[in-house]
């Protein structure tokens, strides 16, 4: 990144934790004053321009940002069971989730989260319950979901074909959406080449290019770096901001104060519980 | 030296050290990030800096303004106020009854 570039992002980057833009004008040209003064790679001088901005913020002092005033209604799944054979996966689970907000979905191994999210999808039926969708749906798998002999670009046109994009404007959507990842999707490697966290990026990506309404991701950050984590928990904060329903699979529970609503599916006591008393409030 | 342990030592006291040194003149980030090394605290990036300069300036212990320099584009002096100096009188106390008997244990030590 050179200098221009780097600026250019911090001050995205303040304006997305709202800092005042006065405040904002003045960091960003003191910055830029002393790179002139004293040289050097801003990636060196002032760190990364997110976790600068994060730094500049709570110096400031300014507010942390404000939750937007949800949305409508996007998803809604009411008293969802499910049964594989004798063995009950979720009894009456529900969920509501907004325009403008995210929902994590936690609970320990095995207890029903990907099913759920599966149900949710619309790729699974319940054995009783109902779920209902408004607008589009993207649904990012933990794992699959990309195509071995496929380049990046390749996957990016195939996802705008379905919305009327021409390839060379897919194509850059698909490569604005990776660098958000913090990925530069390279032009000519082929998918099955790519290392594992690097293919869950490019699905990830492919399932917030169709700009969907709701969006479901099942566990999407496996064997992302920390670095990337961060970006992904950003991102989410984006579509977020930009008034998406996010639906994310996890169990880490480190990001909870980031997210609007917490559906715990963890059994107590044998039973899944009431899906309804598995809701927490925003911290 | 051990970098992780300075780092933390210093964390502790630039504000302080920054404070000291807008006790005589103004200065701006730049040029308060060279009097540092010069005095021997070491290459202070301006990432670890102007964040120290923000709260510095929110707590009031410091007032800034954007001002055409002698030469140069327009940078932003920093001054000491009357509460930043009485933090500075306040801080070399406490910092010299932390490190007095610091410098004894560790001393003593190295003796025996």
């Amino acid at each position: 990144m050179n200098p221009d570039e780097w600026l250019r992002a911090f001050a995205a980057e303040l304006h997305h934790r709202r800092v005042r833009p006065d405040d904002a004008r003045h960091v960003v040209a003191e910055a830029a004053t002393h790179l002139r003064d004293g040289g050097g790679d801003p990636a060196v001088v002032f760190g990364p321009p997110g976790r600068y901005a994060a730094a500049i913020a709570e110096s400031i002092g300014a507010p942390p940002p404000a939750p937007a005033a949800p949305g409508p209604v996007r998803l809604q799944a009411r008293g969802i069971t499910k049964r594989y054979g004798r063995r009950t996966v979720l009894r009456d689970a529900g969920l509501t989730v907004r325009a403008g907000q995210i929902a994590a979905i936690v609970g320990a191994n095995g207890c029903g989260k990907s099913t759920f999210l599966r149900i949710c999808a619309g790729l699974i039926s319940p054995d009783e319950g109902e779920v209902t969708v408004t607008g589009r749906l993207g649904y990012c798998p933990q794992q699959g979901g990309t195509s071995d002999f496929l380049l990046p670009d390749e996957h990016f046109v195939l996802v705008g074909t379905g919305q009327g994009l021409a390839r060379g404007q897919a194509r850059r959507a698909g490569r604005a959406a990776a660098r958000q990842l913090g990925w530069d999707a390279p032009g000519d490697v082929l998918t099955r080449h790519l290392s594992g966290g690097t293919r869950q990026k490019l699905n990830l990506t492919m399932s917030t290019l169709a700009e969907p309404d709701v969006l479901l991701l099942d566990e999407p950050y496996q064997g992302f770096d920390r670095g990337t984590y961060v970006d992904f928990w950003e991102q989410l904060g984006r579509l977020r901001d930009a008034g998406r329903a996010i639906v994310v699979v996890t169990h880490l529970l480190n990001q909870l104060d980031r997210v609007d609503a917490v559906l715990d599916l963890t059994p107590a006591g044998g039973t899944v519980r009431d899906g309804g008393a598995g809701w927490g409030g925003r911290a | 030296m051990d970098i992780e342990r300075r780092g933390q030592w210093l964390r502790g006291v630039l504000d302080l050290c920054v404070l000291g040194l807008l006790r005589d003149r103004e200065s701006y980030g730049y040029q308060l990030a060279q009097a540092l090394d010069t005095a021997g605290i070491g290459p202070i990036q301006g990432g670890t800096l102007y964040p120290v300069l923000l709260r510095l300036q929110r707590t009031g212990l410091v007032t800034a303004q954007w001002r055409e320099g002698t030469a140069g584009p327009a940078r932003k002096y920093y001054q000491i106020t009357d509460l930043g100096r009485a933090a500075l009188r306040q801080g070399g106390r406490d910092w010299a009854a932390f490190v007095t008997p610091v410098t004894g244990l560790l001393t003593e030590r190295a003796e025996r």
